[in-house]
């Protein structure tokens, strides 16, 4: 049984214009230690289902279909209070733009030691500053740091400082959504490689949400491949980026400028992404689509197996 | 099709409308002031008809002291035997012309200040602020009251001048908060690459998002115009000469009516709060024409 | 006074520049107040040096506060430079004003990093690419028109008509921008910077706004200085790159050069730092960052001394070097290759001793 078991989940919001499907029949699984890497570009749905794993989405939102298994209870049935004992303690969130996410007026050290005791009430502060100075070594902030305000740091020790509090209650798992956008590639590169330490010493699953396949193809075991609110594309890092399957995982990754190897075209992909409250009836992608067959427009695609973990999402296969 | 390419004004005029149509707060104020401005026009109406109407002067030679509502006189008549209709009428006529000259008056004043505090920056910015903070904290009503004590009873003119001399300070703060925000902007920076002179920046870029602002404002002024001349009438500071809501309210209270004749005092407070409403909600449909992102048939998540 | 093309660090291909940027500098203050007296001061950018041919996309690369949206800044005539010359052609530039200053617009234009912010949220399409137009009293009414639906049509945006009276809160990013290069490019300029038109961009939504920056060169031959932080952007649009760190240029030449054969250790460090789809970890680093940072005297020796792993030479912590060349139009300012001192002092420095 895997950590973490997504199953066929369809989450939607409740907007103005109407109700719009923002991701549609997803399932992936994440074992221990395992990173999971959710690609795609904005409105693919992966913020959303990182959301929807922590039980954070907004009122207007809520999970259609399917179940969210966290060591094989279904998340979407507990109640807040066992939600509450999951959430920190057992999976905890790196937001986007994590940076804003520290309290301006409040030192860092006792920011990250109320999210500690918040969720170890027998705890006494004392304990619980020491505790985040050894977090503080972990991450690699210095120990003195540890009074200033967050406007004393820089955005990478910002960064450090978000996830010394995301590991602050040792979860199993962690959601990291965009965590290094904002950075410099000089400090994204330092961060990434501290967090794949970290993975590996405190044995964390790790869901690595991000725009940029180049990180996430470093960063984790297996990547899926998110277009529309669908799972298009999902296999180890190795398969789907060396052998991509499906169209749309092939035309992003040839919208990507390489720094090695041959200089080749960039081929952007034509046309926008479609309307997710009036969705298309086939698949998704057939729009935009250089590979597109007639009968793409008027049948969903079926998964297609390739062997070895690795499936695509398509028709034309 | 080609009017409306050919002058763009027009379209964005034609345009401007059907959007304001579709706001329900417009309609509803776009028709009671509407409806106000039908009584200011027909006003002139009862003193051609017979002059006993005419709101000041007319007297009905049958009636002397305060009625009620009757057929010759469909409100009623005040102490003095006028006729309470015709003074409505009239005082909406005054109400417009207050409201509107003296929130017009202030805004373009306020506009024009703020707009240069803000985009000359520095010394200009201080002097024209350090003004703004002198005016506004002078009481407007002290200082009429003191001005009509030395010069005896203003002209309605000089009441409306007096406003929008005291009211302009705080239009001029936001507007120049609004200038301070915008100046930093991309597109303004844009428009300064393009070779776009001062003047341009500011007539062309800066003012049209700030007269959304501006607008809202002023259906706010015209508001506390019409109050403020109210409450100047009503305190026996207005001009004699013109018949307001305010002023009616006065005779009302001095004459010691105020309970005794409903039918002359309740009109002119009714027209008083909803004349206030209405610009109130003019305003809030106005800043959905005027600031492209607020319409709500092209609001995207 | 140009001082000659050797000193100034920039090679000589006997090609005339299009655009020569010597000796600029920009230095922040900010204003002192009653508890501080005099303000601080950040220098941006530190005796810069640069020449542009005409045809070509240079690349200007750097993280953060490297001073490279500074410079184009400069270029543009947004902000004035402290001290230094620009030339466009055989005119100095520096410190225009009036018309002078109105017909220089005319040639160079600048597409900026943010499409939500870069576009009047009041004025349509039409309105916004025609500006420029009417600003510089080209054309009438219906030339105008004619023009705006030509630049619409080279960005991608078909058919024009649609797109001429929507306003930009009803465009996507990716088209927003366009219609900002389409701004940029309606008065046909000679010489258009990019400040990182694609940061705030999608990746298959930037690779179209990469095509249309290629065609505008292929199509109108125009030069364009194409600031980013993206060494992979850099590489694919770029003829020649220049690489910046703290208002200090560390390595300049042709873009395939600069990124197989770095030579600055910086080059090297950032080179190191950018993620290698899944081969970061087999491929070969440089190594040439340093975990801790070095302590150094302030305003002293090269500004990467403090990260640097490799510095060995004793100048690397007393005076910053100046680009020497290494090999035909690839400088590097670094002593390990070669480099000379830089005869003149920071420019800080020479501001705090008042000259």
């Amino acid at each position: 049984m895997a950590l973490l078991e997504v199953e066929n989940i369809s989450i939607g919001y409740n907007t103005r214009k109407g109700y719009l499907k923002a991701v549609e029949g997803v399932s992936f699984e994440l074992e221990e230690g395992q990173s999971l890497g959710l690609v795609g570009e904005s409105g693919c749905g992966k913020t959303t289902i990182g959301m929807a794993l922590m039980g954070l989405l907004p009122p207007n939102g809520s999970v259609r279909d399917g179940r969210i298994l966290f060591e094989g209870n279904d998340t979407l049935k507990m109640s807040m209070d066992e939600i509450r004992r999951i959430r920190w303690r057992k999976m905890a969130m790196i937001f986007q733009a994590a940076m804003n996410a520290l309290n301006p007026v409040q030192r860092v050290g006792n920011q990250i030691a109320e999210a500690i005791l918040v969720h170890n009430p027998d705890l006494e502060k004392e304990a619980a500053l020491s505790q985040v100075e050894e977090l503080f070594d972990l991450v690699g902030i210095p120990r003195e740091r540890l009074t200033d305000f967050p406007h004393q740091y820089s955005g990478g020790m910002k960064q450090r400082a978000v996830i010394a509090m995301a590991l602050a209650c040792h979860p199993k798992v962690i959601i990291a959504d965009e965590p290094t956008t904002a950075l410099d590639v000089i400090v994204q590169d330092q961060i990434l490689e501290e967090v794949r330490d970290l993975q590996k010493e405190f044995n964390i699953g790790i869901i690595f949400i991000s725009h940029d396949i180049s990180i996430v193809a470093d960063m984790c075991h297996d990547i899926g491949v998110m277009y529309a609110g669908q799972l298009v594309e999902f296999g180890p890092w190795q398969a789907v980026f060396e052998s991509p399957a499906h169209p749309y995982t092939k035309a992003l990754l040839s919208s990507f400028p390489t720094l090695t190897g041959k200089k080749s075209d960039l081929v952007p992909i034509p046309g926008e992404t479609p309307n997710l409250i009036r969705p298309p009836a086939g698949c998704r992608f057939c729009e935009r689509c250089p590979e597109a067959k007639a009968s793409c427009e008027k049948t969903p695609p079926e998964w297609v197996d390739m062997g070895s973990g690795h499936k695509a999402l398509c028709s034309g296969d | 099709m080609r009017a409306r390419e050919k002058y763009p004004l027009l379209n964005s005029f034609l345009e401007g409308w059907s959007i304001f149509r579709q706001n329900l707060l417009g309609r509803i104020g776009l028709v009671l002031l509407i409806m106000f401005a039908l009584m200011a026009i027909c006003s002139y109406i009862p003193p051609w008809i017979n002059p006993m109407y005419n709101p000041m002067t007319g007297v009905d030679p049958l009636i002397t002291s305060c009625t009620p509502p009757s057929w010759a006189h469909w409100l009623g008549t005040d102490f003095m035997g006028r006729d309470i209709l015709s003074q409505l009428l009239a005082g909406a006529r005054v109400a417009f012309m207050v409201g509107i000259s003296a929130a017009v008056m202030s805004i373009v004043l306020g506009v024009a200040i703020g707009m240069t505090a803000g985009y000359m920056g520095r010394f200009v910015d201080t002097l024209l602020m350090r003004l703004a903070d002198m005016i506004m904290v002078m009481p407007t009503l002290l200082v009429v009251l003191i001005l009509s004590a030395v010069f005896g009873q203003l002209n309605i003119w000089t009441i409306v001048l007096i406003i929008a001399l005291f009211r302009w300070p705080g239009v001029s703060r936001i507007i120049r908060g609004q200038t301070l925000s915008l100046k930093q902007r991309p597109f303004i920076e844009a428009a300064k690459v393009a070779g776009a002179s001062h003047f341009r920046i500011i007539f062309q870029h800066i003012m049209p998002n700030v007269l959304p602002l501006a607008f809202l404002f002023m259906t706010f002024r015209v508001t506390s115009a019409i109050i403020t001349e109210a409450a100047l009438a009503f305190l026996g500071f207005g001009d004699p000469g013109t018949v307001s809501w305010g002023m009616m309210l006065q005779w009302v209270w001095k004459t010691g009516h105020m309970f005794k004749a409903p039918y002359w005092l309740l009109p002119p407070g009714i027209c008083i709060s909803l004349i206030t409403l209405s610009f109130y909600m003019l305003g809030r449909a106005m800043d959905e024409v005027l600031d492209p992102r607020l319409r709500k048939e092209d609001q995207t998540d | 006074m140009t001082e000659p093309l050797e000193k100034a660090g920039v090679m000589d291909t006997g090609n005339k520049p299009i655009l020569q940027i010597r000796n600029v500098s920009k230095v922040y203050r900010s204003k002192g107040n009653l508890f501080r007296g005099s303000g601080k001061e950040v220098v941006a950018l530190n005796r810069i040096s640069l020449d542009i041919f005409k045809g070509e996309i240079f690349g200007l690369v750097g993280e953060s506060g490297s001073g490279k949206t500074t410079a184009g800044r400069l270029i543009v005539s947004l902000e004035e430079n402290t001290a230094g010359h620009i030339f466009l052609g055989n005119h100095e530039v520096t410190r225009l004003k009036g018309k002078t200053l109105k017909d220089f617009r005319r040639k160079v234009q600048m597409i900026f990093q943010d499409p939500y912010q870069s576009l009047n949220p009041q004025r349509s399409v039409y309105d916004t690419i025609s500006e420029p137009l009417k600003i510089h009293r080209i054309g009438d009414a219906s030339a105008r028109k004619d023009a705006v639906k030509e630049a619409l049509t080279s960005v991608g945006l078909s058919p024009p008509d649609d797109f001429l009276f929507r306003y930009p809160h009803r465009l996507s990013g990716g088209q927003r921008q366009r219609v900002a290069i389409a701004r940029a490019m309606v008065l046909n300029p000679e010489f258009v910077i990019a400040d990182e038109p694609t940061s705030m961009l999608d990746a298959s939504i930037s690779a179209q706004i990469f095509n249309i920056l290629l065609a505008m060169r292929k199509n109108l031959d125009v030069t364009q200085m194409f600031i980013t932080h993206s060494l992979a952007a850099a590489r694919y649009l770029c003829d020649r790159i220049a690489v910046i760190y703290r208002g200090n240029l560390m390595e300049l030449g042709p873009a395939e050069n600069v990124i197989r054969h770095p030579k600055h250790p910086y080059t090297q460090a950032l080179i190191d730092a950018v993620p290698k789809f899944g081969h970061s970890k087999e491929a070969q680093r440089y190594g040439t960052l340093l975990g801790k940072e070095h302590e150094v005297r302030k305003d002293m020796g090269c500004v990467f001394y403090p990260r640097c792993a490799v510095a060995r030479d004793d100048r690397c912590s007393r005076k910053m070097p100046g680009l020497g060349s290494i090999e035909d139009g690839h400088l590097v300012a670094c002593y390990l290759h070669g480099s000379e001192e830089i005869r003149l002092k920071p420019f800080s420095q020479a501001l705090a001793e008042g000259r």
